[in-house]
């Protein structure tokens, strides 16, 4: 928390913030106020250039993010009260927030540090699957992506069964899934010779109880390690989430800020994604006391964010944030296209091109839009990192990065409603081994190929 | 007759409640039969908004205001319409999120699609407990009961329910579709489900050809 002895005066805000019936907070409050706010910065959305390069409008985007989170606030669905943050609060939480912090541990401990626009400094990478999967693969997928040799931290992904039973969010069920995972986890962590990983952890918990149970140094999520805590969508919250708040202050791990604004739902249109994410980032710093934010900004109809219509809030939203705060955040990806498909290969690059360019980290990736089972490789997410390792060293401009992504979004982006499922983990990686098979490999270097010769100059 | 009956549809699209209030009874005492300013202005034009919507030319804030509309202009109507066309409605719809699942806004674009298009849809919110599905299907008899669910670890609520709906010989009485970003058409057709909708349009198709 980066203002911690405002933990409770925050949290006491469910009880005695304004009141307002659920039915009206989206409709009445969030949705006018955005459209009001995009509208008096003047913030438009432009097709033909998905990566901008207009400091003045990000300076705008990140006004309107501000004024949207103040005047807006958190909606308790529990209480019906909005939870408030004043001016002052803001500025005292962006000014007391740290730029770098040291995550994971001993060895493998890894400095994350804020990133600027067209940064030379590599995105710190984040591999995580996000999508759920068979108990039986669970291990080995956690082997194969921990073997990734740009990894810097990660979040497996997630059990629907443990010992042969369906997981029921809040039960007992649940709790023992939940340890399942993170000892599934810290195994292979510890069997790839990375025990002090930076991990994510648990994914499989959807009820707090699951999040408590597994916090332990010994076998469990250690102190070193994060939570994510989400908000509803829009604005929305619930005590399920706040507990989680207070447990990862005390229990002093490092927390995320989890969201995922709808293009088409109640943010409107890109420049309202755009502004939203600048907002949520706030409200991540001053209310979950995130030492940094996963957004994953998605379609309404298509759940993934590789099209130009995402990209675009991508892109401004980043600048903002990198011109006017020293926050930390991480891109999260989503595909249309389903693993070991040429247009995963494309889809990842270009969400890790145009995220890097514009100061954000990476989280890679969750391909055929997070939707399916098992159908999520470490090497869609490999060729993502590699390019925004490449895109940083070789200090890409944006409007580099637009040319190269409309080159991209030229190949995939008519696809994207159609696009292929692809294989399960199971068929394109050797699950004893935990490494791909050739067919996926020469795929994946085919492609890498094909990225070098327009432009992207892989570090090797 | 015409002109007034565009100007309806024009002022839904637009999400004017007021508009359309005034426009409703200046169609009434221009003569217009209040069925038809339902049948040929009012639920037309909430198909065209749903579509614009499918395709996303609109966002859910607009459909959300055309569908406030639509209520603004039904209301108006009501008082008009015969005491057996009071409430003329495809059928009704039972819709919430399953237990412990916090998340409603695919069950929400759902609810204003099916309402625009002349459903009746009673909507029991979100995290539904088992029970309160089974209760509120042996009270109101719906023609169709809708299940969202957005994680793995609440969707396993939804064959839940419609255990205790067989339990209590009331599974035959209602059709039951599932959505969500977790569910997919084996998910349901393994649950027992009737029908799955993979986004609100389909959805609404769904509910069309399960009500007939």
């Amino acid at each position: 928390m980066s203002t911690p002895y405002r933990l409770w005066e925050i949290q006491e805000r469910s009880n005695t913030g304004p009141q307002c019936d659920e039915d009206e907070f989206l409709s009445k409050i969030f949705s006018p106020t955005l459209q009001k706010i995009v509208k008096k910065y003047e913030i438009k959305y432009n097709p033909k250039t998905p990566v901008p390069a207009d400091d003045d409008l990000a300076d705008r985007v990140w006004k309107a993010g501000w004024e949207l989170f103040q005047e807006v606030g958190l909606y308790n669905t529990d209480t019906h009260r909005i939870i408030k943050v004043s001016d002052d609060e803001i500025k005292e939480a962006l000014y007391v927030a740290k730029d770098q912090y040291w995550v994971g541990a001993g060895k493998d401990a890894v400095l994350w540090k804020h990133r600027k626009i067209e940064d030379r400094e590599p995105p710190f990478c984040l591999f995580s699957p996000d999508c759920t999967c068979s108990e039986e693969l669970h291990y080995s997928m956690c082997l194969a992506y921990l073997k990734e040799p740009l990894l810097d931290g990660f979040c497996a992904p997630i059990l629907e069964d443990s010992i042969g039973l369906k997981i029921r969010s809040g039960s007992p069920f649940e709790i023992n899934a939940c340890t399942q995972h993170i000892y599934n986890l810290r195994l292979a962590a510890k069997q790839v010779g990375r025990p002090g990983v930076f991990l994510v952890a648990v994914g499989t918990a959807e009820h707090d109880s699951g999040q408590i149970a597994v916090s332990n140094e010994n076998w469990g999520v250690r102190t070193t390690d994060s939570r994510l805590i989400g908000t509803l969508t829009e604005f929305k919250t619930a005590d399920t989430l706040l507990n989680r708040v207070v447990h990862c202050a005390q229990y002093g791990c490092y927390v995320g800020n989890l969201t995922g604004p709808i293009y088409g739902g109640w943010c409107g249109g890109s420049e309202g994604v755009a502004v939203t994410l600048v907002a949520y980032s706030l409200n991540g710093l001053c209310i979950h006391g995130a030492i940094y934010n996963l957004h994953f900004p998605f379609h309404l109809n298509l759940a993934s964010n590789t099209t130009r219509e995402l990209l675009w809030p991508i892109a401004v939203a980043g600048q903002a944030m990198a011109r006017n705060s020293k926050l930390l955040y991480k891109s999260g990806g989503y595909t249309n296209a389903g693993p070991m498909t040429e247009m995963v290969f494309y889809e990842a690059a270009c969400h890790a091109l145009v995220s890097t360019v514009n100061s954000w980290h990476l989280w890679e990736i969750g391909a055929a839009r997070n939707k399916h089972r098992n159908r999520t490789t470490p090497l869609e997410a490999r060729i993502a990192m590699e390019v925004g390792h490449a895109v940083a060293g070789q200090g890409m401009t944006r409007e580099e990065a637009n040319d190269i992504a409309l080159r991209l979004l030229s190949i995939y982006e008519e696809q994207a409603a159609t696009a292929p499922l692809g294989k399960e983990y199971q068929e394109c990686y050797d699950v004893a081994t935990a490494l791909p098979t050739q067919e996926h490999f020469d795929m994946y270097r085919k492609i890498k190929d094909e990225l070098s010769n327009m432009g992207i100059e892989f570090l090797y | 007759m015409n002109d007034i009956i565009l100007n309806l549809k024009k002022e839904i699209l637009r999400g004017e409640a007021t508009k359309i209030k005034e426009l409703v009874k200046k169609a009434i005492d221009q003569g217009l039969a209040p069925l038809e300013i339902l049948e040929k202005a009012l639920r037309p034009a909430m198909e065209e908004v749903g579509k614009k919507f499918e395709d996303l030319e609109i966002f859910l804030p607009d459909m959300m205001k055309a569908a406030e509309a639509m209520t603004a202009g039904t209301e108006t109507l009501r008082p008009y319409l015969g005491p057996g066309n009071a409430d003329i409605k495809k059928g009704l719809i039972l819709l919430g999120t399953v237990e412990g699942d916090v998340h409603e806004i695919g069950k929400n674009i759902v609810r204003v699609m099916l309402e625009g298009v002349g459903f009746k849809v009673i909507d029991l919110g979100y995290n539904v407990p088992v029970l309160t599905f089974v209760e509120k299907v042996k009270e109101l008899n719906p023609d169709i009961l809708g299940m969202s669910a957005l994680m793995t670890t609440t969707m396993v609520h939804m064959p839940r329910v419609i255990k205790e709906l067989q339990d209590r010989d009331l599974k035959k009485k209602v059709k039951i579709i599932v959505g969500g970003a977790p569910v997919l058409p084996d998910w349901a057709e393994k649950i027992g489900a009737d029908g799955y909708g993979e986004n609100a349009g389909e959805a609404v198709n769904l509910v069309r050809r399960l009500v007939k």
